[in-house]
């Protein structure tokens, strides 16, 4: 039997433009084309640039919580390390290039720490993720509350111009860091962490007999998305230069619609980073479209949730078609 | 051939793996007692046994999946006792899963390499080196057909039984297990093939299947075991299959009928069932007469739960009639079995997840099913609950005083007996009962053997299946056997004994039947 006589098909066009993030991608096109049809100065460095600072704090507070979903798993937590990491900012503004930088260690400390307990919890203890995170993300909020009261407090000045600023007076800061976090992203799935994420996501039992460290794996998922939530609360802090204890809340429930609308099953193991942020910049935009369109902000979350339901039973829709196909 | 002593034989004998009174007990329930095994290099070793003797536990401690309690295992002369699953592939011990440990959405060859992918540069996994080196393993056991790079999930499920035997055998220097790996595989030919080469590079092979003249064919040896226990080691040449199922059911004249049956032989049949199918399950003929408690006898996956099912109404049937009391009934929803004619009770497999309402107190649980008849104006008070759970709970011994109590909160046994009690109280004439014994102590079986069989002498008709013969022997008027979905023998009065059930169950007689028409 010679190896040259088997030649296996290439996978379909139709296979290929089903998985990832071709639906999302599409949407979130088609919806730009509709705000620069409103906006003709929507096309302007300025407004990317704008549109970039708004919308890189939920995509990164949905790539961290993709992470978490593709082990099947919930993260309430996000809220909590937003928010403490916004007052951190908020109320010990480190000036400068180095103090933006060590401010950033900080942010990312506070993920991985909250990060850590939730992931003893859930993967050691075995709690379940929602109960869990549940109440660290409530202990976050104390805390957040301790350190600032009420809202206040200044964010340091080089931080809010600089990384809300372009390079060149083009590419949007905020920008690049959401894309190294994508590409870090698109590296990281490549390595066995990556494999035994998306392994346990599917399949724990069988990544277990397979070998791979199903605790550690879990464990180090719920500590890297914490990470990213330390940096959302950091980017966040930038953008709005100032600090609230309650300035993650908003975020959570949108990053859970986020990680649906791009298709990262809840269920696990399906799905990925990249879609889940092109799912919070579709959320964005949407509210830029609508309030463009003169719609009051009031409806924004009717639209929203519609949006949520619409892609969800599509994409829904796409993968039977495509099952079918293949039987 | 008894095995005895915990002395380590020397390996001159050709022994590659000793287990020598290896325990394992979770909770109260212990799940092996002890076991010894000795697999020799180069030799396929058969273990055989009933459900619950022992078998998956024994090949989840080799296996590295479970540790043991207490016993010594001795690998090629040194101490085995892995941790893991990896430590035991470490150490050239490597099990091919009954369940099948592939993950779903990666790709074949990413499933062949885990958990050890290579890598290109820094820790970034390399997709070609990774397709390469699957392909030239694929090729090495005859799969070149397989495309290594579509997931596993797309593949028909014998495909993904030859996977996993695949990475077993690539990774069983030492010692290779197989459980039940022909459980999909249609022909064995590619299977004793590989196992051939296998034991030819001197692998010792631990080769579980309940087809026995499988084990014959490839096997040298067997080692048997019951409740827990190794029974014997026998050479397969001098045992017969009538030693065999011997040592498997073991003697045990305690177990005979005890009473007489209450089936009304002349009265039409309560249940009908013509041609059922679905799933596992093929073409089921069979009536059920009032007073007749009938026994479902078969190993796990012969297509006993989709029997129940269809006739509870949790899975549509894919083609046949249900008749009740000479009239076709379609039964769609367990509401709709229980209102078809005299109506069909069921008592599901899982106690805790399909039967119980843990919060709720064990009064409640029983008169679920009846809440409209004992309501006034749609309201139910505490003490209509409890009058009329009282009546149903003292059918199956079930203290009074247990019946305020949430039922989460009790015994196994007790909840078992709560259960039973709701069927009863729901009046219907037919009771489906899927192992209404499993994991309840003594004491409540001969409270549970007493109502069913009270339940029968009162004109009802029974259908039980149970993982436990010696039950089905004390129980039942007659006794089907279900054989990979089909009901290949049926028992009746005194003609159901172990012995008989067993060779049924393992296909013996299905197997012999088939040689004697060639």
């Amino acid at each position: 039997m010679s190896k040259a006589g088997v030649v296996h098909p290439k996978p379909s066009m139709k296979s290929v433009l089903l998985r990832g993030s071709f639906i999302i991608m599409a949407l979130y096109i088609a919806l730009y084309v509709v705000y620069v049809v409103q906006q003709p100065r929507a096309l302007g460095a300025g407004a990317i640039a704008s549109l970039f600072n708004n919308t890189v704090p939920l995509a990164l507070a949905s790539a961290g919580q993709a992470i978490v979903v593709l082990s099947r798993g919930f993260d309430l937590s996000l809220a909590g390390v937003v928010s403490i990491t916004n007052v951190v900012m908020a109320v010990y503004p480190l000036e400068g290039p180095g103090g933006a930088l060590a401010s950033l260690a900080i942010c990312l400390a506070i993920g991985a720490v909250v990060g850590a307990v939730n992931g003893w919890l859930v993967a050691y203890l075995r709690i379940q993720a929602i109960a869990a995170t549940l109440a660290t993300m409530i202990v976050c909020q104390g805390v957040a509350l301790l350190i600032l009261d009420a809202p206040g407090g200044t964010v340091a000045e080089w931080v809010s111009y600089e990384l809300t600023d372009r390079i060149f007076n083009f590419i949007p800061v905020s920008g690049l860091i959401l894309g190294a976090v994508v590409c870090l992203w698109l590296l990281a799935r490549k390595t066995d962490f990556g494999i035994a994420l998306y392994a346990i996501g599917a399949d724990e039992h069988a990544a277990r007999l397979s070998g791979i460290p199903v605790l550690k794996v879990r464990f180090f998922a719920f500590v890297l998305a914490g990470m990213i939530y330390g940096l959302a609360g950091y980017m966040l802090s930038a953008q709005t230069a100032t600090g609230s204890p309650t300035a993650g809340e908003p975020l959570l429930m949108l990053s859970f619609a986020a990680v649906a609308l791009g298709g990262t099953s809840l269920s696990g193991g399906k799905g990925g980073l990249f879609a889940s942020v092109m799912g919070a910049a579709t959320l964005m935009l949407l509210q830029k479209v609508l309030f463009s369109s003169g719609v009051s902000s009031f409806y924004t979350g009717i639209f929203q949730g519609a949006v949520l339901i619409i892609a969800v039973m599509f994409s829904a829709l796409l993968t039977r078609l495509g099952e079918r196909k293949n039987k | 051939m008894l095995i005895s002593g915990a002395c380590v034989p020397a390996i001159s004998e050709g022994l590659e793996l000793s287990v020598v009174r290896v325990g394992k007990s979770y909770g109260a329930t212990v799940a092996l007692e002890q076991a010894d095994i000795n697999l020799r290099a180069g030799e396929v070793h058969s273990l055989l046994g009933e459900n619950g003797a022992g078998k998956s536990t024994l090949v989840r401690i080799l296996a590295g999946a479970v540790v043991p309690d207490c016993g010594v295992m001795h690998l090629h002369g040194a101490p085995y006792r892995p941790m893991s699953i990896t430590e035991a592939r470490d150490q050239q011990v490597s099990t091919a899963f009954q369940e099948l440990s592939l993950v779903p959405n990666l790709s074949v060859a990413q499933n062949l390499l885990l958990p050890r992918i290579p890598k290109s540069v820094f820790f970034i996994s390399s997709a070609a080196e990774t397709m390469r080196r699957a392909s030239s393993m694929l090729a090495r056991y005859d799969l070149e057909r397989i495309d290594p790079a579509i997931e596993v999930s797309s593949l028909p499920l014998a495909d993904r039984q030859r996977l996993e035997i695949v990475r077993a055998l690539e990774n069983a220097g030492r010692v290779l297990i197989l459980d039940e790996p022909t459980a999909s595989l249609a022909e064995t030919d590619w299977l004793f093939g590989q196992i051939g080469s296998a034991t030819d590079r001197g692998v010792a092979v631990l080769y579980i299947s309940h087809r026995l003249a499988e084990v014959r064919e490839i096997c040298q040896r067997a080692t048997v075991l019951r409740n827990g226990r190794t029974i014997a080691t026998v050479s397969l040449k001098e045992a017969s299959n009538d030693d065999i199922f011997e040592m498997m059911v073991g003697r045990r004249d305690d177990h005979v009928r005890k009473h007489a049956s209450s089936a009304l032989k002349d009265a039409a049949p309560r249940l009908s069932v013509k041609s059922l199918s679905n799933g596992v399950l093929v073409d089921a003929s069979f009536n059920v007469r009032p007073g007749e408690i009938l026994a479902v006898a078969a190993l796990e996956g012969q297509g006993q739960r989709s029997l129940f099912r269809c006739l509870a109404g949790l899975e549509p049937a894919k083609s046949g009639s249900i008749e009740i009391d000479s009239r076709e009934h379609s039964i769609s929803s367990p509401r709709k079995a229980l209102k078809a004619g005299s109506g069909i009770a069921y008592l599901p497999e899982e106690r805790k997840t399909e039967g119980i309402l843990a919060g709720l107190s064990a009064a409640t649980n029983i008169v679920v099913p009846i809440l409209s008849t004992i309501s006034t104006a749609r309201l139910v008070g505490q003490n209509a609950e409890a009058e009329a759970a009282g009546p149903e709970g003292a059918k199956v011994e079930l203290s009074e005083r247990y019946l305020s109590f949430a039922i989460g909160d009790l015994s196994g046994g007790n909840q078992q007996k709560a259960l039973i009690a709701r069927t009863l109280a729901t009046g219907a004439r037919t009771l489906l009962l899927f192992d209404p014994t499993r994991g309840v102590d003594v004491g409540t079986k001969q409270a549970i053997y007493s109502a069913i069989r009270a339940f029968a002498a009162s004109g009802g008709s029974v259908l039980f299946y149970s993982s436990e013969l010696p039950e089905i022997v004390q129980l039942a008027d007659r006794c089907m056997v279900l054989y990979q979905g089909k009901i290949v023998e049926t028992f009746e009065g005194s003609a159901i004994d172990e012995q008989g059930l067993v060779a049924a169950m393992i296909g013996h007689r299905a197997t012999a039947r088939l040689r004697a028409m060639q």
